[in-house]
């Protein structure tokens, strides 16, 4: 990414190489100064051509170190997602295809960022892109009739739980998705699946909050992280892991 | 069979593609910051982000508003975004209409003005309907971003926008998890500039 008009192309191979080493020496030294030379550029020694410039690039000097911290913290926490979970992942995806392989379908829910998510996985399943198989998925949460006619009229802790009550077969899979694990309406909609037999994936985060507590999701996934955005990037791969997993599982099987 | 003799990958192997992406984005930080600046002194003056791109990344233009009017961190401030994507009636009725090409450039020809910031997503940076808006975008003054994926498609090809970035992958799903990285830092270091309101006057950022 380059500003002005100078689009992105002087990210080329050098950029690739330069990053390729720095993947490459992560484990031998975390030191950031050596890493990326350019976060720690003195402001007094830059800008000066006009007022307020040294300002200015004092907190560009900032947010530039940040953003480097922020995808090395994401990096990090998927390790720690893979190490401890990569064998849960795979059985995980072995449940789900063995529901699609007897004509389950999957539901997916979530709210805020976690609704985005939500429609995003089940666009995924039912429409993956050329080569890859179409599998029936959709979201509770695309429907704004269907949500606010049930919160208007009963309560937002329902709009799940109603319609899985009114779709939800013996056999179907509900993904559900929340950062901190404690969505009233997440956690009502796992005990309505629960009791009609279908398959329970969730992804929580923190310490996994009341969806750890229910004890009854088949499939649950704890990123153990305290910022919400990490916890979303994790279960972006998680998802996008599972539904790969699962179709090569359909494949093979 | 196992998964190397099918020809599949494990979730390790699955989880090693996402890692060199990410340091190639840590590697575009300097544009990274230098486009949160530039959001930043926009929203100072007043504009609003407006967010679209198809498919996936229709729901990570509704993701990114979710982030800017409701913030998960406490006490940073709600600032203005609106997704070209929610809108079913308008979406299919342009599509219907004009085509699907101008569903974006219609909306933002109507609900935008210059002050505002537009932000398109593409994972391959070839969505025509992401260009269109883009184009109408810029034919109105707005401050243009755009996050695509992959050799950056025509999007990078054709300078469509003022701050592209490029996530370095060539599978949509690893590109899609740069985005969100991408659009949560977007998001939570635009508030560092509104500490120094100094840095925020109408100077002359693209």
């Amino acid at each position: 990414m380059s500003p002005g008009t100078n689009g992105h192309a002087d990210t080329g191979p050098v950029t690739r190489s330069a990053a390729q080493s720095r993947a490459d020496a992560r484990s031998q030294s975390d030191d950031l100064a050596s890493l990326y030379p350019f976060l720690y550029a003195h402001p007094d020694n830059v800008g000066h051509d006009r007022p307020g410039a040294g300002d200015l690039e004092a907190v560009l000097a900032e947010v530039r170190r940040s953003t480097v911290d922020k995808a090395h913290q994401i990096v990090a926490l998927r390790r720690e997602v893979l190490a401890r979970d990569s064998q849960r992942l795979a059985a995980c995806a072995t449940a789900m295809a063995a529901a699609f392989a007897t004509g389950g379908r999957l539901f997916a829910i979530g709210n805020g960022g976690s609704c985005t998510d939500a429609a995003d996985l089940a666009s995924l399943f039912l429409h993956p892109g050329p080569g890859r198989r179409a599998l029936p998925a959709f979201a509770l949460t695309g429907d704004i009739a269907v949500l606010t006619a049930l919160s208007n009229d009963v309560s937002f802790d329902v709009v799940f739980a109603r319609q899985i009550a009114a779709f939800g077969r013996r056999g179907d899979v509900v993904v559900g998705l929340s950062t901190s694990g404690n969505s009233t309406n997440l956690v009502r909609a796992f005990e309505e699946a629960s009791r009609r037999g279908l398959l329970t994936v969730g992804l929580a985060g923190y310490e996994g909050g009341a969806m750890a507590e229910l004890g009854s999701i088949d499939h649950l996934f704890v990123v153990a992280s305290d910022s919400v955005h990490r916890i979303q990037e994790a279960q972006t791969t998680i998802y996008h892991t599972l539904w790969e997993l699962t179709l090569d599982e359909l494949i093979s099987t | 069979m196992s998964r190397a003799a099918a020809g599949t990958a494990t979730a390790a192997e699955l989880f090693e593609r996402r890692v060199l992406p990410l340091y190639q984005l840590a590697d575009d930080a300097a544009a990274i910051a230098t486009a949160c600046h530039a959001m930043a002194v926009r929203f100072h003056l007043g504009g609003t982000l407006v967010v679209f791109g198809n498919g996936t990344a229709s729901t990570d233009a509704q993701h990114v508003v979710v982030e800017f009017v409701h913030p998960v961190v406490m006490g940073k401030r709600a600032l203005p975004a609106i997704s070209l994507t929610a809108d079913v009636a308008t979406v299919t009725g342009i599509a219907g209409a004009e085509g699907f090409d101008e569903i974006f450039a219609h909306q933002l020809s109507h609900l935008a003005s210059g002050r505002d910031i537009a932000l398109g997503i593409s994972a391959d940076g070839n969505c025509t309907s992401v260009l269109h808006g883009l184009a109408a975008a810029r034919e109105l003054g707005m401050l243009t971003i755009a996050l695509v994926g992959g050799d950056g498609g025509r999007v990078a090809s054709l300078e469509a926008a003022d701050h592209i970035v490029v996530a370095h992958s060539d599978d949509p799903r690893v590109i899609k998890e740069v985005h969100v990285t991408a659009y949560h830092v977007l998001w939570e270091l635009v508030h560092v500039f509104f500490q120094h309101p100094d840095l925020l006057e109408a100077r002359a950022v693209a």
